[in-house]
């Protein structure tokens, strides 16, 4: 049956459709006509795409609060409905924090002031050679507290709330956890993973039967972008065929492209850890499973994460193999809350917080469990 | 004449016995002579290409020439990514794949560390030699920026605490 079929495809292409007399339907020459379009459109973007300007991220009007060494906190314009301001952590090293306002009508964080929060952002910065002596405790117990204060000093408000993405999670939550004197009123932890005994493909990588965190920190000194680009390209070795069959299929359309050049840019630019700070990430978190634990001592302070009291809100995304979801979810039976949610939502590490999935599903989430709490 | 026919059923049923039973023997030592099956090279990779023959062949199967094909092309890509991505994953996830990786990245930083060691010294007396600053010099002068950054912090700290405490006795 299908090899006759196949006969036949191979005969209307030699031969077209002339035998037995029948013409091309007209909704089949309307299907050629719209393909023959979306070619040449095609074919018109990809020459702007060659010589198109770099896209213009980062939008949403915004003050520099403070600055610490490379580490930046801003402050995002809005009307500042919620009398409670959040502190959004994201992750440290790996890429740059515009992913979270990438580009107008496409931005986590003009959602966020479009619904009136008062929106501070922790932009860690690009270390150099110079940083590879931070470590995760100085993070935890130095600049964290810092930023928090400088939340509350700026905004005048007794309380704040703090969301962590990613490796922004673990380490807010440790912050959060041995930091009892500052007035954390609501904890978020997006895509941040928790515990790692379910991290998936990184937590066999890097486990420590294979790899030797302090060689690799003592001969490098730090862990260039390269090498992170390399770990997260092998993570998901397909991920570059099937965007660029996606570029190349939705080529016709220019707001894909607009939102594919943002994103690219994005997602080529890797930064650098700083050595110490990689040497703690992976040995203790990695390899110890130290947070979840309670193993973890910060500047003589006991980290555990029962001491976490606040209401928390735990997100994680379904395809998620950076940091999977049970890894995730875990913060939800760890911590001493007694109002504690936890949701699973459609995508991966990113499409959670960046895209037309986000918007949908992901960004109204975190500001409808935030807005009656702030 | 009903013996006659009898006795050719017999016959008959003998002959079929015969025939059954030499079937079986026949079919017995064939089996056991037929020698086992070559390794298939292909084993692993078997199920990727056969469900892309099969998405191929149902791809012609049900499709008259029009830019329609092109969706189902791209269907068909999707999928074939999305199963070699499958496959990947699995020969990544698993202790053999982590141990090579852990023994290549070794091998990189047992060769690096030498040339890394000698190109730094080369370059340290290189520009030395030209009276220019060098790395080294650079970054420990950014480390010390650093420090006094955070030394500031510290009194600016002390100092809005005692603010704040004077604040406090004066109201």
């Amino acid at each position: 049956m299908g090899q006759e079929r196949f006969a036949d495809v191979v005969e209307r292409f030699t031969n077209g459709f002339a035998s037995g007399g029948a013409a091309a339907s007209p909704e089949t020459v309307k299907q050629w006509q719209e393909e023959l379009d979306r070619n040449v459109r095609r074919l018109t973007n990809l020459g702007k795409l060659a010589t198109a300007a770099e896209p213009r991220t980062g939008q949403t009007p915004r003050e520099e609060i403070y600055k610490r060494n490379k580490s930046r906190l801003y402050r995002y314009a809005s009307s500042r409905r919620h009398r409670t301001p959040i502190l959004f952590v994201p992750n440290l090293g790996i890429s740059r924090p515009y992913i979270f306002d990438l580009m107008p009508n496409g931005s986590f964080i003009e959602h966020m002031t479009r619904e009136g929060f008062d929106f501070y952002l922790l932009d860690w910065g690009v270390f150099g050679p110079e940083d590879n002596d931070l470590t995760f405790e100085e993070c935890v117990t130095k600049i964290l507290p810092r930023m928090a204060r400088k939340v509350l000093e700026t905004s005048g408000a007794e309380s704040l709330s703090v969301l962590g993405y990613c490796m922004g999670a673990p380490l807010s939550a440790s912050f959060v956890a041995s930091h009892p004197e500052i007035p954390v009123k609501n904890f978020i932890n997006m895509a941040g993973p928790i515990d790692f005994s379910q991290i998936g493909l990184f937590g066999l990588w890097l486990d420590k039967r294979y790899f030797d965190v302090d060689r690799f920190v003592d001969t490098l000194g730090a862990v260039p972008a390269d090498l992170v680009k390399a770990g997260f390209k092998l993570l998901k070795p397909t991920m570059d065929l099937s965007t660029n069959l996606n570029l190349w299929w939705n080529l016709w359309n220019d707001k894909y492209v607009e939102g594919f050049t943002a994103l690219n840019k994005w997602a080529n630019e890797y930064v650098a850890f700083p050595g110490e700070f990689f040497r703690d990430w992976v040995r203790d978190f990695y390899q110890g499973n130290k947070l979840v634990r309670g193993e973890l001592v910060f500047g003589g302070r006991p980290v555990r994460l029962r001491d976490i009291r606040c209401p928390i809100f735990v997100v994680g995304a379904k395809e998620d193999y950076i940091a999977p979801p049970a890894c995730v979810r875990a913060l939800i039976d760890a911590v001493g809350s007694q109002e504690k949610d936890y949701i699973e939502l459609p995508g991966g590490h990113i499409s959670l917080i960046a895209g037309r999935g986000a918007a949908t599903h992901c960004w109204p989430k975190v500001s409808g469990w935030l807005a009656p709490r702030s | 004449m009903a013996d006659a026919t009898a006795a050719s059923a017999q016959f008959f049923d003998m002959w079929r016995k015969q025939l059954e039973e030499s079937t079986q023997a026949w079919t017995r030592m064939v089996s056991q002579a037929a020698p086992p099956a070559p390794p298939d090279p292909l084993a692993f990779w078997r199920p990727v290409l056969n469900q892309g023959l099969e998405q191929w062949a149902r791809m012609f199967a049900q499709t008259p020439v029009s830019p329609d094909l092109a969706t189902q092309w791209k269907q068909f890509l999707d999928q074939w990514i999305e199963a070699w991505s499958r496959v990947l994953g699995q020969a990544m996830n698993t202790d053999a794949f982590a141990q090579l990786m852990g023994k290549s990245l070794e091998t990189m930083l047992a060769v690096q560390a030498p040339i890394k060691k000698q190109t730094e010294q080369a370059i340290e007396q290189a520009v030395s030699t030209l009276n220019l600053a060098s790395r080294t010099q650079l970054t420990a002068v950014a480390k010390q920026i650093v420090e006094l950054e955070e030394r500031l912090e510290r009194v600016e700290d002390g100092v809005q605490a005692i603010l704040r405490r004077l604040d406090k006795e004066r109201a």
